[in-house]
């Protein structure tokens, strides 16, 4: 048992790792966020709204996940840009065996190549986080997006 | 309009100006000769309202629809602006209701649109109210022609025009027609906001030649390739069209080499850990494996593999639109059918790993061009002249088809033009 100051250690800094990562343009590295057995899924708020299935990007294990990472890396061509985001405090709703269920406000602030930053999105992680001795991982997570519109698009992870 | 009848250098529209995508005149003039003019748009599914009081709002042009079904099951459509002072009336983007209400100063309508309601219509202890020649049966909401074909609805603000099937064509009836066969079930939406002009789009999905140059996802895993069976295809007006091919009709070795020939592929195609992201199990009679099928001026039918989806093009100003992607699958779809569509739908959309693309490119286009409206496009893939068939992808010829079209309706043709 981890004490519950541990988990919301652990959590937070996974939270904030995986948004860096992102960031940094290191997503070799915001793959190890997840667990083996994962999935992650972007969804518009209106098809959770509406209980439909689609994501923007929706991956049902790693190798999908990886295989988002690879496309981007060799085959996409996308709009040159910066990511930053901007993570709210985290909220852990219940920690069962060693999952805790995680929700996090977010924004990313997309930069062009000539400098103009634009709010790019707002929505909340809906985590579902293992937490161990040696830290923790992603098992779910879904980013629902609450911008569902999407400027140009949206090529890069959220 | 400032003097645009001299716009086009050529009567086969193989240059397309840049004015075209920049004049604010222009996209005045489009709302009323195109989008209020003798064409039928696409409103959306039948699946969107199933139940009756349903509706949805969307648009053709600028003006904001509503298309809903009444208590009889009927499907309508009207213009979400109260016949009082011209308020919006429906404010959720879709919902389920009895009557519709502004909240102004709540007047009421039908399900139909007719005005039913008028609060304190013969005023107060004989004060004030309408007065008495007032007709309520004259202020209904103001109602779009209706017509429901295969699920999908289509709105127009003509009263005259022709037959929607004779508007569509053989090639679109065909094939929308086969596409929409079976019962659909609605999978979901996926939204995106593009910097560019509305008819760009149109010309992009129009566009044959760029699926497998623009999209190295479509060259790499055979999803389109300009060497295998493939082609664009008009109906008899040139002004819809159908870009189509089979995969498995080439084999990597002679596509690679083709590419690399032409100095586009460099290096060796990348392999997926799930290839079942581009798998096509085969669900209709000719085996064709994408058809991407443009209907004048509004939607977009696609099927990509065993993703199946129409497109809503919103104009928003000059400078920018929307498209909206509505997935479905069928009803009959077993479970393991609906995750692999669920799974494919990563490859459309504004992150979709074949269509992300696109907007990128279209704002290319936009920012490039602004400065020059003087200059034009260069559309001569396939051949200048007549407007024909082609059983080949190194194709345009559905650009110029467009551009025909929309210089009827706007009044713009060139003097011997060619249709």
């Amino acid at each position: 048992m981890i004490a519950a100051n541990e988990v919301k250690e652990r959590v937070e800094r996974l939270i904030v790792d995986s948004a860096m990562f992102i960031d940094r343009d290191e997503l070799e590295a915001w793959l190890d966020c997840f667990e083996e057995q994962s999935r992650y899924v972007v969804m518009p708020r209106n098809n959770r709204e509406l209980g439909l299935p689609v994501g923007l990007m929706h991956c049902d294990s790693k190798d999908r996940i990886k295989d988002r990472v690879v496309c981007l890396r060799h085959a996409n061509k996308f709009n040159p840009h910066f990511d930053r985001h901007i993570v709210g405090a985290s909220r852990i709703n219940s920690v069962a065996q060693d999952i805790a269920a995680v929700e996090t406000n977010f924004m990313i602030v997309q930069t062009n190549k000539a400098g103009e930053s634009k709010l790019f999105c707002a929505g909340c992680y809906e985590d579902r986080i293992r937490v161990g001795k040696d830290g923790a991982k992603f098992v779910e997570r879904i980013a629902l997006l609450d911008t569902f519109s999407i400027p140009t698009m949206l090529a890069t992870p959220v | 309009m400032n003097d645009v009848s001299s716009v086009w250098q050529r009567n086969d529209y193989s240059r397309v100006p840049y004015r075209l995508y920049h004049d604010p005149d222009v996209y005045r003039e489009e709302q009323e000769r195109i989008f209020r003019g003798p064409t039928w748009s696409v409103l959306g599914l039948e699946a969107e309202i199933p139940r009756p009081g349903d509706y949805r709002v969307t648009h053709v042009g600028d003006t904001q629809v509503v298309f809903n079904r009444d208590k009889e099951g009927t499907v309508g459509a009207f213009v979400n602006r109260c016949a009082h002072r011209g308020a919006e009336i429906v404010r959720e983007p879709y919902g389920n209701v009895g009557d519709f209400t502004c909240i102004y100063h709540a007047w009421c309508y039908s399900q139909k649109g007719d005005l039913i309601g008028v609060p304190f219509v013969r005023g107060v202890n004989k004060k004030g109210g309408m007065p008495a020649d007032f007709d309520m049966r004259k202020h209904g909401l103001s109602k779009l022609r209706v017509q429901v074909w295969n699920g999908i609805v289509f709105g127009t603000f003509r009263e005259a025009v022709e037959p929607l099937e004779s508007y569509l064509g053989a090639l679109l009836v065909e094939n929308i027609g086969e596409i929409f066969a079976r019962p659909i079930r609605l999978l979901g939406y996926q939204r995106q906001r593009v910097s560019a002009n509305w008819k760009s789009y149109l010309e992009n999905t129009r566009d044959a030649y760029h699926a497998s140059l623009l999209h190295e996802f479509n060259r790499t895993f055979a999803l389109s390739r300009l060497t295998q069976t493939s082609g664009g295809y008009m109906d008899e007006r040139h002004r819809h069209s159908m870009v189509f091919q089979f995969k498995g009709s080439d084999s990597d070795k002679d596509a690679q080499k083709a590419y690399s020939d032409d100095r586009v592929q460099r290096g060796e195609y990348m392999k997926l850990q799930d290839p079942s992201l581009v798998e096509y199990i085969k669900e209709n009679r000719t085996g064709v494996s994408t058809r991407i099928i443009s209907i004048f001026p509004n939607a977009v039918v696609h099927q990509i593999a065993n993703s199946l989806g129409i497109r809503r093009v919103r104009p928003l100003g000059v400078g920018e639109f929307e498209v909206e992607f509505i997935l479905f699958g069928y009803q009959d779809d077993d479970e393991a059918m609906t995750a692999h569509r669920v799974n494919q739908a990563n490859m459309v959309g504004p992150s979709g790993l074949i269509s992300m693309e696109d907007g990128e490119a279209l704002e290319l286009v936009m920012r490039a061009t602004a400065a020059d409206t003087e200059g034009a496009g260069v559309v001569e893939m396939g051949g200048t002249g007549p407007m024909v068939n082609l059983d080949s992808r190194v194709n345009e010829m559905p650009v110029r088809g467009f551009w025909s079209f929309y210089s009827e309706l706007m009044g713009i043709e060139p003097r011997g033009a060619q249709r």
